[in-house]
């Protein structure tokens, strides 16, 4: 049985890191499930190194969906867009550490989709700035 | 006379069980209902001992799973007063019922600017069907609008309804406001302007007496697993003359009457809507559970699940932060879907399956009906004739243990 309620993501939910808005992010995204009307927005901001020095989000939704955007902003804080890029789903579930019922699956993962989101839009502008 | 509820509960196997060490309270029948050993017996049987496909062979096997099979259709028939059982269509849910007039009869009756009526509170399959019909003829989507707490707006009809409006469907009890509608009405009103009415009998038909010549309608579609049946097994029952005159929507076995190489003739009524090999056996499960619930008699199980509800819709509206979307509950059958403080309805759900007890959180295939309320998603705690008073007490008791879990420190 599932004991999420139990867990570090209990007190992710509870008290999330790094919620709120950056002034200039490099990266940012949103999105939504209309299926449970979650909404997670991610933001990034990157260093000369093309690090994410700073990281934010904002939401609306279940302890699942928030908790991990609490933890993948976490997560992310000092990566490359090398590794940023390089997040697997499995990365993502391994941040929660207890085993999300499959009808979640989509709540866990929906921060991940916003960030890929925000990364894809960064190099079609990026992209755009070059050509 | 009153249910014995204890009696039934104990011809459900699935009801006696401890879901994560609590007796399970099971609370989502209107998504679909356990079912009853009677059931899962006829089902078996059939399998055991006189399994074949139906409507051809000439054998034993085949004749006795042939009657098994049509005598479900007769059943049916009666449940609903349709006046043959040439009118008793089987499908394999209420959402293939429903696309089936979408696409036989639509395709056939709609056109550039005609209009179909549906209404706010409809769930997604009463919905989608007509947006594909009016987006390929150019036809033209019209909501009946619903009040604050959950009632159609009948006094709008008037200027909805005239002659361009080809089709009426609505639902004759809502899956999430729990709200039963006037059907007569509305059908006698569509009708003076020539148009056809589907009901959407997905909630009603499992919970509440439904005849289909005192609605007066002229489609019926509803599913057999809300109803104590399989899943896999649906009804479209559709008046004669209707059902004549349109086209077949699926081809194939069993639809034909005779077949040559560039062209076809269709089977007689039901059959003509039935093409290859039907869901036999649970069309006989099926007949089951109308044995099933016609032997407790459907006006017992409402007065059952009225008298339930309203002991539930006191329970939880005296909980603080709890709100019920829908009318009060001398107007709806067994459906409750409620906010609790700022708690959303998946984590609700999973606390409450802690603690055994079954809901369901989310927009429950009605996505423009929870944007009219102004609602993302909602919990939905769904009763039938196998709850009792003390199910409630348990989801009361468990929202308030949720509430704890789930405090949030800002």
């Amino acid at each position: 049985m599932s004991d999420i309620y139990r867990t570090h993501i209990l007190d992710h939910y509870a008290n999330p890191r790094n919620a709120g808005r950056l002034e200039n992010p490099d990266i940012a995204a949103d999105a939504d499930d209309p299926s449970c009307g979650d909404q997670v927005r991610i933001e990034v901001a990157l260093d000369d190194a093309g690090r994410a020095a700073q990281v934010a989000f904002e939401g609306e939704g279940c302890l699942v969906s928030m908790a991990s955007a609490s933890l993948l902003t976490e997560h992310i804080k000092g990566k490359s867009l090398a590794e940023l890029e390089a997040l697997t789903e499995d990365d993502v579930l391994g941040l929660i550490e207890t085993p999300i019922p499959t009808n979640r699956r989509r709540c866990a993962l929906l921060p991940l989709l916003v960030l890929r989101a925000g990364l894809e839009d960064y190099h079609r502008k990026a992209g755009s700035r070059e050509g | 006379m009153a249910l014995d509820v204890q009696r039934i509960r104990s011809d459900f196997p699935i009801l006696s069980q401890q879901v994560h060490g609590k007796p399970l309270v099971f609370l989502d029948s209107a998504a679909s209902s356990q079912k009853p050993q009677q059931v899962l017996q006829a089902m078996d049987t059939t399998y055991r001992t006189c399994y074949a496909n139906v409507h051809r062979g000439v054998y034993y096997l085949s004749e006795e799973a042939t009657c098994q099979y049509e005598a479900a259709r007769d059943k049916v028939a009666s449940l609903i007063n349709s006046p043959s059982r040439q009118e008793v269509v089987f499908t394999h849910n209420a959402t293939e019922s429903i696309n089936l007039v979408a696409y036989s009869w639509g395709r056939a009756n709609v056109g550039r600017g005609d209009r179909i009526l549906i209404t706010e509170m409809e769930h997604h399959s009463n919905i989608v069907p007509w947006q594909l019909l009016a987006q390929e003829k150019e036809a033209e989507l019209l909501y009946l609008p619903i009040t604050d707490d959950g009632l159609l707006r009948l006094d709008r009809l008037a200027d909805l309804l005239d002659e361009r409006v080809k089709l009426v469907s609505f639902t004759m009890m809502s899956n999430v406001l729990g709200t039963i509608n006037p059907v007569r009405e509305i059908v006698d009103r569509a009708h003076a302007v020539g148009a056809v009415v589907l009901v959407d009998g997905a909630q009603a038909v499992p919970h509440l007496p439904v005849d289909v010549q005192e609605l007066g309608c002229d489609f019926l579609a509803f599913s057999g697993h809300k109803m104590c049946g399989p899943t896999g097994i649906g009804v479209l029952y559709g008046k004669q003359d209707l059902l004549e005159s349109m086209p077949p929507f699926l081809g194939g076995g069993d639809m034909i009457y005779r077949v040559e190489q560039q062209r076809s003739t269709w089977n007689d009524l039901p059959y003509k809507f039935e093409a290859g090999t039907p869901a036999i056996v649970e069309g006989i499960g099926l007949g089951a559970a109308v044995d099933y619930l016609q032997g407790l008699g459907m006006e017992d199980v409402a007065a059952h699940e009225r008298e339930t509800v309203t002991y539930a819709m006191q329970r939880l509206m005296a909980l603080p932060g709890l709100t019920v979307a829908g009318p009060p509950a001398e107007s709806r059958g067994g459906v409750i879907a409620f906010t609790f403080r700022d708690i959303h309805p998946h984590d609700l759900a999973h606390l409450l399956d802690m603690e055994g007890i079954a809901v369901r959180g989310g927009h429950h295939c009605a996505q423009p009906l929870h944007k009219r309320l102004g609602l993302v998603a909602t919990t939905r705690a769904s009763f039938y004739l196998y709850n009792t008073p003390e199910e409630a007490d348990r989801l009361a008791e468990g929202l308030e243990k949720a509430s704890l879990v789930l405090r949030r420190s800002q």
